[in-house]
């Protein structure tokens, strides 16, 4: 299962033009991939207005009973931003559907995320809620948030790092409540996260837009 | 008579090259590397603008458009909200 999922990972990823939010300008395309405990995720998105982008989300899912692997086509919406003097807020929706597939069971699968955040040159702040159901495999809340500072501030063509701390909260798995520290790169287009959870796993994302 | 067609020749090319108008405008919400690439690149896909340059400490974007062409205040602040971000004070410089 999991060499399939590399196999469809790296399959998408040349036809790819990412996942610091969740839509870029109109016209751009997003690759996100996110590695942590809870499993390994694919997004492509492209952004077609202001307010949506229209991709694919994938996730081989680590799961206490058995992983599973789910993908589908996901909807990326902007409900609502604050463009403010030093600083930008937003409301984001991520609602997809699509198959979960655990051994030889396939079942259909939905998924919901609303996310909000609030980001000035020196200090970021987001939550997000997620809901996923795909009926017997799994139906779980998951909810996630991070707060950081920037310890320098960088101009848009240099190097931009970002200290943070994200935690999670799963209380469908084993561990309900991660926190890990996290260290954040931005260089003009690429963006990359890695961090050490408490539960003891590596974390590496990593975002690129075209 | 060849120096003469010469000069006339290079004239022209350097007139062809020459740059426009400076547009110098500051963009509220703009704070992040990734903002900053989609007003770039926004901004550079308009036949008018010859280049572009985001500061993002002074949360700034200066366009400067090709020979003849210009941008009205309604363009530039269209171009800045359709890459959804709002429009600050403008300033021009011939």
């Amino acid at each position: 299962m999991k060499a399939a999922y590399l196999f469809t990972t790296f399959l998408l990823l040349p036809l790819a033009e990412t996942q610091a939010k969740p839509l870029s300008y109109v016209g751009g395309t997003m690759v996100m991939q996110e590695n942590d405990e809870t499993g390994h995720t694919l997004t492509i998105d492209y952004t077609f207005d202001p307010h949506f982008a229209l991709g694919v989300y994938s996730k081989y899912e680590i799961n206490e009973r058995d992983n599973f692997w789910m993908v589908g086509p996901t909807l990326n919406t902007l409900i609502k931003r604050w463009n403010l003097l030093d600083g930008q807020g937003n409301i984001f929706n991520m609602t997809g559907a699509g198959m979960a597939r655990q051994g030889s069971r396939n079942e259909p699968a939905a998924w919901t995320t609303m996310m909000a955040d609030y980001e000035t040159r020196r200090v970021f702040a987001s939550y997000e809620v997620r809901f996923m159901s795909a009926r017997d495999i799994e139906s779980s809340v998951w909810q996630r948030a991070y707060l950081g500072v920037a310890p320098y501030l960088a101009n848009y063509d240099q190097l931009n790092t970002w200290t943070l701390v994200r935690l999670d909260h799963h209380p469908a798995k084993h561990d309900h409540f991660v926190v890990t520290p996290v260290l954040r790169f931005f260089y003009k287009t690429f963006w990359l996260e890695v961090g050490y959870s408490s539960n003891q796993h590596v974390m590496v994302n990593w975002t690129v837009q075209f | 008579m060849r120096h003469i067609l010469l000069t006339l020749v290079a004239l022209t090319i350097l007139s062809g090259s020459a740059l426009g108008e400076t547009i110098n405008t500051t963009v509220n919400g703009m704070v992040c590397a990734f903002c900053a690439t989609g007003i770039e690149k926004t901004f550079r896909k308009q036949p008018e603008v010859a280049t572009v340059h985001v500061d993002l400490p002074k949360k700034t974007v200066t366009i400067t458009t090709k020979s003849g062409r210009t941008l009205t205040d309604a363009k530039v602040k269209e171009i800045v909200t359709y890459s959804g971000y709002s429009m600050g004070k403008i300033i021009r410089e011939k």
